[in-house]
């Protein structure tokens, strides 16, 4: 169970003047019930490998192991299409992808195309919404009427009601409010308590301490680092030396130590750092 | 649509590329225009070479043009084929029912396909070669004469160089609304063809959607940036017509006068 991806390489316009290498020979593994983040810049490659454990890119090497299911450089897209219902992708900004007349039609769209029957899929949809927080009395209206923030919980919805086993996320919480990223967090920490897999890909190193178990630092196509955050973030030299940085409370203590601070382990999260100062 | 190669720009720094885009334009209009002219072998080669000599010049893998014109060969094949099976005249090589082949509609057929593949690589050693937004301002540069005429110079550049800037910006939101789709459970390009229309709406839709957004959003921004309309104002991006210009315009001439000579009536 879970995905693993093992030496997978991919190459963007294979055989044309624009061909662009994006990932040179990938292992990783995603286990079941796990909460993985995958952190890197900007171009680091971290969309593909997103887009390789659903099956809309098959790697030009390698293979993806989704289950039972394997994804080769030859597979067809009518073998790995199962692969799409197991592994739900929310893309940035997910909001631009509603189409349907009502929320939740757009919602039951994607059960559907799944072949359940349209009452059965209102049903998961009605469920869904309200898992993220949309009340009843906007199930019947257009979502280009919707606020931006509510536009991206339909469409999160939309994703959920085809009840993925593994939930890939794409900086979910871009351009959104302090408010609405922390209750957007909140919802995916309490679906991963209920069980899912969640792979979450961001820059934003507070949301890695505060959720993931575990982390994979991608530089330039490569995996340059991996394991649980805790040891991760130990390296605060090496990953602010590729621009990625540290949790701001890592950061914090590391320049306590600076300035003669003891401290074993340096801390990812307040309740650590706390914890730390108290008893340290 | 990876492999469209037509309206592509290539970066590269041979004479080609920094020719001034007017002169290439207009090289262009010229070129296609005469190569109807050409209809005996003489004058074929000439063009044949006038092409391979542009194409050498800008530094251009050949084998590129070559991937160019595949999208196309189904339909240059087709009128290919139409031409050589029912033009009549000429002494007959092979016949079979209503088909029959003979030694002018061959000619007919060569003619015609090495015309299209001229139109192609000229037009495609245009684009490869120039950015589109100078591509626009010689549009516009060229256009000018038509002012007095109420010809709406200005706001046809504009418009010009907007659609161009974005349609990088449209091609990349397709391919993601796409693949958002797909990760959903759409299928592109499957099933019958009702299904294979019904499957557009959910791309269609959400591209309207964000055009609008972005034309609304680009409007505010421009209208913040004090843009008023085309009077008054001052030019960043200058075009230079210089001496090599002026040389591919007479090269130009010459092949005109030379392809209006060796014609064959």
């Amino acid at each position: 169970m879970g995905i693993t991806l093992q030496n997978v390489n991919f190459t963007y316009q294979k055989g044309t003047p624009f061909e662009g290498r994006a990932l040179f020979d990938i292992n990783l593994a995603i286990e079941n019930k796990q909460f993985t983040a995958v952190i890197g810049h900007t171009g680091s490659g971290k969309s593909t490998i997103m887009q390789l454990l659903n099956g809309l890119h098959v790697p030009t090497e390698g293979m993806v192991v989704v289950d039972d299911i394997t994804i080769a450089p030859d597979s067809k897209t009518k073998d790995i299409k199962s692969v799409r219902k197991k592994v739900g992708l929310v893309f940035q900004f997910p909001e631009s992808q509603l189409f349907e007349e009502t929320v939740l039609k757009d919602v039951a769209f994607g059960p559907q195309n799944f072949g359940v029957s349209e009452e059965k899929a209102e049903e998961i949809a009605k469920e869904k919404l309200k898992l993220v927080g949309i009340t009843e009395e906007l199930f019947e209206k257009n979502p280009f009427e919707l606020s931006g923030g509510q536009m991206r919980r339909v469409a999160i919805a939309g994703i959920l009601a085809m009840e993925p086993n593994v939930l890939v996320l794409d900086e979910p919480t871009a351009g959104l409010d302090p408010k609405g990223r922390r209750e957007l967090m909140s919802l995916f920490k309490q679906l991963h308590k209920s069980g899912m897999s969640i792979v979450l890909v961001t820059h934003l190193m507070d949301d890695v301490a505060n959720f993931a178990d575990y982390v994979y630092v991608l530089q330039e196509g490569k995996i340059v680092l991996k394991g649980k955050p805790t040891d991760v973030f130990q390296q605060v030299d090496f990953l602010e030396n590729i621009q990625l940085g540290v949790p701001k409370i890592t950061k914090f203590a590391h320049n306590l130590t600076k300035r003669g601070l003891k401290i074993e382990k340096l801390p990812i999260t307040i309740a650590e750092f706390v914890e730390v100062v108290i008893n340290g | 649509m990876d492999k469209l190669i037509l309206g592509r720009y290539i970066p590269g720094d041979s004479i080609v590329h920094r020719l001034d885009p007017r002169s290439k334009l207009l090289a262009m209009f010229v070129f296609i225009s005469i190569i109807f002219w050409a209809n005996n072998l003489i004058t074929n080669i000439i063009l044949f070479s006038f092409t391979v000599i542009a194409i050498l010049l800008s530094k251009v893998k050949l084998g590129f043009f070559i991937r160019g014109v595949r999208p196309m060969i189904g339909l240059i094949l087709f009128t290919t084929f139409f031409q050589m099976f029912f033009i009549q005249g000429g002494t007959i090589i092979f016949e079979f029912g209503f088909l029959r082949i003979t030694d002018y509609s061959l000619g007919q057929a060569v003619m015609i396909f090495i015309r299209f593949v001229l139109i192609i690589f000229f037009s495609t050693l245009l684009t490869l070669t120039t950015t589109p937004l100078s591509l626009s301002d010689a549009v516009e540069s060229l256009l000018t004469p038509l002012k007095p005429f109420k010809v709406p110079v200005h706001e046809i550049g504009l418009m010009l160089s907007l659609s161009l800037r974005f349609v990088p910006t449209l091609m990349d939101d397709t391919t993601r609304i796409m693949n958002a789709q797909r990760a959903r459970g759409v299928d592109f390009g499957e099933g019958n063809i009702i299904q294979k229309v019904k499957s557009v709406i959910p791309i269609l839709i959400p591209l309207f959607a964000s055009s609008l957004k972005r034309a609304d959003a680009l409007a505010t921004a421009m209208e913040s940036r004090g843009y008023q309309g085309g009077d008054g104002r001052t030019k960043y991006r200058l075009l230079h017509w210089g001496l090599k210009d002026s040389l591919l315009m007479l090269t130009l001439l010459g092949l005109t006068v030379a392809l209006f000579l060796l014609k064959s009536t």
